[in-house]
Formats: C-alpha cells, sequence, structure tokens
C-alpha cells in the first residue's frame, strides 16, 4: 500500500467513526476507539494489500473494537452522556428525531444483529459482504436483518400508535 | 426493495464526522508511537515470543514444582502406609513367636 | 494357659482377583466421624509409581522400599483410633472377612488374644505367586484395615526392616495362634 496515511484517515475517518458511534452512541468513545484503530493500522499496513483490503480491514477490526468495548462496559457499566447530548451532523438527513429514536433502537439491539444493521444501512453493504465481515454465513446475516426489522418496525409503530 | 423504515434507518444510520482534529490527534499518536518502539510491529512480535518463551518457561517450572510437591506428598504417604503396615505385621508377629514359645 | 481364639484384627488388603481394591463396608467407612485419628492412605497406579520416584537409589532403604513398590499395584491404609473401647462393632469386619472368603484369597495367621486385640493376615495366590497382601488389625481402640496389591513376598516387606521399621516377619507358613 503505498497511499500515504494521512490520506487514509482522512478517507476512512468518517466511517471507522461512525461504525464505533453507532455501535456504542458515545462520541468520546467512538473516537477512542476510531484512533486506536488507526495506530494499529498503521501499524499493519505492511500487511494489507488493496484499498478495498484497507476498507474491508477497518470495518472489520472497528466492529471487533466497538464489541469488544461493549462488552467490557456491560462488565463495568458506565454512563453514556451521548444519549441526552446532541450529535447533529452537517450533512444529516431526514427527521433529527426519528433518527435519534432508530438509532436508539438499533443500539438496544444485541451485538451481533447491531453490527449487522449498522453495516447494512449505515455503510450499505449487502448480506454476502456483511457476511465476510463478521465471519458468519450469509443466511444468518440475513436472519439478522429480518428479524430486527421486524423488531423496528414493530417498535416504531407501536411508538407512533402511542404518541398519537 | 428499500421500504420507508430501511430509508429511514439509511438516515439515522448515515456517516458521521468525528470531531475537528480527529486527523491531527490520529496523525500525532501515529508520530508518538514511532518513538516508542514497543509499537513497532517488529518489537511487538518479539515481545511476544520473548513473553511465550517466559510463559512456557515458567509453566514447565510450575508443572515440575506441582509434580514435586504431588511426589513427596505421596512418598510421605507411602512412608507411612509401610510404617503402619510394617507395625502392624511386627506386633503380628511378636504374638505368634511368644504362642510359639508357649 | 494357653489362649486361643483368634480374633482378628486386620483387614487389610483385598487384591481381589484382578487386583482391585476390597470393599471397606459401609458401616466402617462411618468410623471416621467417631474416630479421634484416621488415617486413609490410598496409593494406586499412577500415584504408587509418582512416590516410588520420590525415593531415593542411594538411600538402602529407600532404594529397597522402591524396588518393592516398583511392582505393586496399589496400597491401601485405613486406620481408626478412638478414645474409647467398643466404639466399633467387630461384627462390621464381616463383610470385609467375607471379600477375604472368595477363590485365591488364604488366612496365613490368625491371632487372638484375651485383651481382644485381635488380627489376621491374608495372602492372595495367583498360580504359585502371591499377588497381594491383606491385614486386619482390631484392637480394642483401633482399628486397621491394610491391603497391599501386586505381587509381594514377605521377603520383600522384612527387606525392608531399615527406615521404614518394616519387621523382619516370616510369614511364609501359615499360623493360626490362639493366645
Amino acid at each position: 500500500m503505498s497511499t500515504p496515511f494521512a490520506e487514509l484517515v482522512r478517507e476512512h475517518q468518517s466511517m471507522v467513526f461512525s461504525i464505533a458511534y453507532h455501535f456504542l452512541r458515545d462520541r468520546t468513545v467512538a473516537e477512542e476507539i476510531a484512533q486506536d484503530v488507526f495506530l494499529k493500522l498503521f501499524r499493519n499496513l505492511d500487511s494489507l494489500e488493496s484499498p478495498a483490503h484497507v476498507t474491508f480491514w477497518l470495518r472489520r477490526v472497528t466492529v471487533h473494537r466497538a464489541v469488544d468495548y461493549a462488552r467490557k462496559r456491560q462488565r463495568r457499566p458506565e454512563i453514556a452522556l451521548e444519549d441526552t447530548a446532541e450529535l447533529r451532523d452537517r450533512h444529516e438527513t431526514g427527521d433529527p428525531m426519528l433518527n435519534r429514536r432508530l438509532q436508539a433502537l438499533v443500539q438496544s439491539l444485541p451485538e451481533k444483529p447491531r453490527s449487522v444493521m449498522i453495516l447494512r444501512y449505515q455503510e450499505d453493504l449487502m448480506p454476502e459482504e456483511i457476511a465476510r465481515i463478521l465471519d458468519m454465513p450469509v443466511r444468518t446475516v440475513k436472519s439478522h436483518l429480518h428479524r430486527s426489522l421486524a423488531m423496528l418496525r414493530e417498535k416504531m409503530e407501536r411508538s407512533m400508535g402511542g404518541s398519537r | 426493495m428499500m421500504d420507508d423504515l430501511e430509508r429511514q434507518l439509511g438516515d439515522a444510520l448515515g456517516r458521521k464526522e468525528p470531531s475537528a482534529g480527529f486527523e491531527h490527534r490520529v496523525l500525532a499518536a501515529v508520530e508518538r508511537s514511532k518513538k516508542r518502539p514497543w509499537f513497532s510491529p517488529r518489537f511487538q512480535w518479539a515481545a511476544a515470543i520473548a513473553a511465550s518463551l517466559v510463559m512456557i518457561a515458567g509453566v514447565v517450572r510450575y508443572r515440575e514444582a506441582e509434580e514435586r510437591a504431588a511426589g513427596e506428598a505421596a512418598k510421605l504417604k507411602l512412608e507411612l502406609a509401610l510404617k503402619i503396615t510394617s507395625e502392624k505385621l511386627q506386633k503380628i508377629q511378636d504374638r505368634v513367636n511368644q504362642g510359639n514359645q508357649e | 494357659m494357653k489362649i486361643s481364639t483368634i480374633a482378628m484384627a486386620c483387614l487389610a488388603l483385598l487384591p481381589a482377583l484382578s487386583a482391585q481394591e476390597l470393599k471397606l463396608p459401609a458401616n466402617l467407612e462411618k468410623l471416621g466421624d467417631r474416630a479421634r485419628e484416621v488415617v486413609d492412605v490410598t496409593l494406586d497406579g499412577p500415584l504408587l509409581q509418582l512416590a516410588a520416584r520420590f525415593l531415593s537409589d542411594k538411600d538402602p532403604d529407600e532404594a529397597r522400599a522402591k524396588k518393592l513398590v516398583s511392582g505393586l499395584k496399589g496400597i491401601y491404609v485405613r486406620s481408626f483410633t478412638f478414645d474409647n473401647r467398643g466404639e466399633y462393632d467387630p461384627a462390621d469386619l464381616e463383610p470385609l472377612r467375607a471379600q477375604l472368603k472368595s477363590p485365591g484369597w488364604s488366612r496365613i495367621v490368625g491371632v487372638r488374644s484375651r485383651r481382644d486385640d485381635n488380627a489376621e493376615v491374608y495372602i492372595k495366590s495367583e498360580g504359585d505367586k502371591i499377588a497381594g497382601l491383606a491385614v486386619i488389625a482390631a484392637e480394642p481402640k483401633e482399628l486397621t484395615v491394610v491391603q497391599i496389591v501386586g505381587p509381594i513376598q514377605p521377603e520383600d516387606l522384612r527387606d525392608l526392616g531399615g527406615r521404614f521399621g518394616i519387621p523382619k516377619v516370616d510369614l511364609g507358613k501359615k499360623n493360626a495362634k490362639e493366645d
């Protein structure tokens, strides 16, 4: 890989940060994880053969790091401040309230379906690509997607019904 | 086909930017790590190998110590068993001899 | 006066047919609750060989013990010491004696005294070889059962007269004495 490292950071920082952020909904932690992932990338750059390989590697490592962090946090619960903090993006589209509600619902999913949903809807990946990143059968990915969507749909309908 | 919910999820889970200066902080961290050889992959390999060797040596030594302790304990048990057996047999022998003399 | 009653007291090794451990009757197992002191030594298979490995080859007594033990399959000792007489029922030993009546076993010594010191020694034969030894020593305040499984010669025990205090016993001929 001959791309300058700074360029790689610039190109991928939003992807790496967003995977961690959507997984944990904690901006500070997501930035720490993203920084660690890039440091690791720097140390492993020689073993990565192409830009596609770098992207694949970053997604995979970021998901693993986020899962590890979530497990540790489960054992030693902390209060995540991000739930109350605003995280607006210049490019945010759609209804901000609805977005936050959906983010919270995704974050409430178990770690595997949560990873699948983030890769599917943040990264717009197909089940086959998600399966490779997460090392799971394609049918498992599809099943996580199907069940998670059903659950989200039900909860959204219930909350919208309740708000009427 | 994407339905409304999926489109909404696409919006909600859109990529976000880290805070300003993130790139700079990453590059600074990389620079710092270059000054610390233990962050280099080669050093980490060497350290991992050294740690493995130390661990293996420790395990071997621990096993040896453990086996020695178990062996010594078994030896003490054996000595106790032989002592008790010998005492009982001695007593029986004395009694048999006594009877023969009578 | 010649006293005669064979009270036995030893239960020891019941190297049953294929070098199996004698089964200690349940009533005897429970004696541990009442005993002041209990010795329970079970050395079989690998543990016995491990113990043997830790016996020195340089010390003559240990070297002899090592030789003796190296062919054995197991050594089992149970000894109960009581504060008072009558803490166990001599009849509890009967199931053990019954096991020692199985083919191959023979009692070579039986001693009974007026003071209720009873002892028995049994050997297990396989062909013309001794494949095990059992001792039952029942004293008023102490009950001991020993079982040695594996080839053992009385001379082997005699040879261990040093460090372990093994007596020079002559158990080669059958004795049945009554005091």
